[in-house]
């Protein structure tokens, strides 16, 4: 598999955590490649490293040992500096509890990454229409994030993720917090926006509709992928 | 401006926490402008009052300061008119006023009392003292006059029973070591604020004091300035047209004024400090509060790839906001409180060793509104890097898993 339509190439990752004098072996060496525009679902039972998988994964944790990397860079050397940055142009989050801004508009709230990497107004301002209208979400746009439904709020977190045409979002239980329709709504959303934009999305998630809806299901039990 | 944006409406957030905050900048502003204003004001009185007593710029005799003569004038000055007319054709001299300090006994006949007098040149001397030399009754001098006429302290009026046209007899030693004596007449009774100056003070014309002396001297030479400003330019030139003489300003003179000065500078200081310590604490407070409570907030906004630098930033703009709200609200405070004191007529009480008291009033000095908006700007926003920037360069899973 060529290196330009992986997205992400993750080579033996190990990450231990320490909890007072015992070690927790969260990973023991998972290698994964995700190809570019693909939807991963990553399920197992509560506590089998999912998260851990997906934080190394968005760049927001570092592994203990192995490899990653993004977009077919070597990413294993960059400081929190030039993974911020990386993130800032790469990666979309998604999470569980949806983490809107409060203080900020539905607006600002999608418009946020795109100000951080410095669009110029008037294509932010389009850009962030764009996202808002994909997501039906046009006519809240004034609106701040508590007077929105559950499912309203992940729709906005899914436009902040994909307003910037990221290469990769990472999606941890997405739909954990919703009902069932909702949820169902959030998957089609995810994954027919994920492929308008040739995004690769990695999700974990326990949520059977999730993963049925998705190009590749792995299953990861005790640190270990089966 | 959007980030700006962001800050005020996270300012707003906690609307009664940051309105405490921006309380306490307020009033800290405004007692540091008050008090400031206050000292300024005083400063400035003092300083006029000071001038006006001893001119902004006194030549004497190279000896003439040293209080250490034998008799009297003999560190005098000589030839002063020609001097006096010199140094008046100077740019920005209002006028020269020659004086002949001298002291001796004052007796009415019955008693006698030690006085302290000047020798002035009544026309010259009596219009540049302005408010600062109050009379209760009489008038000046007269400069030539058959019989001499002098003017005496209020304090000294009443040891001696005198009132004016009252006659008295002044006792002095001569330059040449002689008692001498001069029958006078009272033209005025005046007070200067000090009633240990006024036990003594006795002003005499400055021709018969120079006859009672049997001297032609004077002792120094007050030069007035239109500008206070211009001091230490006028007594730099005068020092350059006369390097023989000793030339002094109205501040190295001016005891009272450096001890007043200095004991304010002081109080208003440690005042000052007191308040940068509280302003720093009502907004590390606030902002530490505000920062805990957004650390998985901080962890979201890392996550989708805002640097620890940007976060620190938007605490710091934070930071700016409440205390730039807080300073304006203090300065309007302050400006009110100096407004109103104008027109209220506070009469402060008398300071040590005076007899009057003086109008509370607080100078506006833009320098230190300036300033003092600086500083309180610059707390706040090292305030909000101190308290943000471990949050800000925390893990990023680590802030996200905060609760
Ligand atoms: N910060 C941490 N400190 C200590 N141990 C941790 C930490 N995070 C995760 N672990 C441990 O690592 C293992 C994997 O955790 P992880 O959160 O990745 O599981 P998960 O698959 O996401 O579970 P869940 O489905 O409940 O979200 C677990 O045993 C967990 O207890
Ligand atoms: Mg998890």
């Amino acid at each position: 598999m060529s290196a330009e339509s992986c997205t992400v190439r993750l080579t033996g990752l190990r990450k231990n955590y320490r909890v007072g004098e015992a070690s927790v072996e969260a990973l023991k060496g998972v290698s994964l490649d995700v190809l570019s525009g693909e939807m991963v679902a990553l399920t197992g039972p509560s506590g089998s490293g999912k998260s851990t998988l997906l934080n190394l994964c968005g760049l927001i944790d570092t592994p203990d040992a192995g490899s990653r990397e993004l977009g077919g860079t070597v990413i294993d050397k960059l400081d929190e500096i030039a993974l911020t940055r990386l993130r800032r142009e790469k990666v979309g989050f998604i999470f569980q509890g949806f983490n809107l801004v409060p203080v900020m508009t539905v607006y600002d709230n999608v418009e946020y990454p795109l100000l951080l990497l410095g669009v110029a107004a008037a294509e932010r301002r389009q850009l962030t229409l764009t996202a808002l209208q994909q997501v039906g979400l046009e006519d809240y746009a004034l609106r701040l994030p508590d007077a929105l439904s559950g499912g309203q709020r992940q729709r906005v977190a899914i436009a902040r993720a994909l307003v910037k045409s990221p290469a990769l979002v990472i999606a941890d239980e997405p739909t954990a917090n919703l009902d069932s329709t909702t949820a169902r709504q959030i998957v089609d959303l995810l994954h027919e926006l994920a492929h308008e934009r040739n995004a690769s999305v990695v999700v974990a998630t326990h949520d059977e509709r999730m993963s049925s809806h998705c190009d590749r299901v792995l299953h990861l039990i005790d640190g270990e992928l089966q | 401006m959007k980030w700006l944006m962001f800050a005020w409406k996270n300012v707003m957030r906690n609307s009664r926490r940051s309105l405490t905050a921006m309380l306490i900048t307020a009033l800290g502003t405004a007692a540091v402008l008050g008090s400031g204003g206050f000292a300024l004001f005083t400063y400035e009185s003092l300083e006029e009052m000071t001038a006006r007593d001893t001119g902004h710029v006194v030549v004497a005799n190279a000896r003439g300061f040293e209080g250490d003569e034998d008799v009297p004038l003999q560190h005098g000055l000589a030839g002063s008119p020609a001097l006096a007319a010199k140094f008046a054709a100077l740019p920005g001299v209002r006028a020269v006023a020659p004086r002949v300090q001298f002291s001796g006994l004052i007796s009415n006949g019955d008693k006698s009392a030690v006085f302290v007098g000047s020798g002035v040149v009544p026309e010259i001397d009596f219009r540049l003292r302005g408010p600062q030399m109050n009379f209760i009754s009489g008038q000046p001098p007269a400069s030539n006059s058959p019989a001499p006429e002098v003017v005496i302290g209020n304090e000294l009026a009443r040891l001696m029973k005198a009132k004016v046209g009252s006659s008295l007899t002044l006792l002095a030693t001569t330059t040449e070591g002689n008692l001498n004596a001069v029958d006078v007449l009272v033209s005025g009774i005046a007070s200067v604020g000090v009633p240990e100056i006024d036990k003594r003070l006795v002003l005499a014309d400055l021709a018969s004091v120079q006859k009672l002396l049997l001297s032609d001297k004077v002792g120094t030479l007050s030069i007035y300035l239109k500008e206070t400003a211009d001091t230490e330019a006028i007594a730099t030139r005068v020092r350059e047209m006369q390097p023989e003489l000793a030339v002094k300003t109205w501040r190295d003179l001016a005891v009272f004024y450096q001890a007043v000065r200095a004991l304010y500078d002081r109080i208003f200081g440690i005042l000052g400090v007191i308040m940068i310590c509280i302003v720093l604490f009502a907004m590390s407070n606030t902002l530490g509060m505000a920062v805990v409570e957004r650390t998985r907030e901080i962890g979201t906004l890392r996550a989708i790839g805002t640097l620890p630098a940007e976060i620190v930033r938007n605490f710091v703009l934070e930071g700016m906001l409440i205390g730039g709200a807080g300073t304006v609200a203090g300065m309007l405070l302050a400006g009110v409180a100096t407004v109103f004191l104008l027109f209220a007529g506070i009469e402060m009480p008398p300071p040590p060793g005076r007899s009057a008291g003086y109008p509370l009033l607080l100078s506006f000095s833009p320098p230190l509104y300036g300033a003092v908006t600086l500083v309180v700007i610059v707390l706040a926003a090292c305030a909000a890097w101190l308290v943000s920037s471990r949050a800000a360069n925390k893990p990023v899973t680590e802030a996200l898993a905060h609760v």
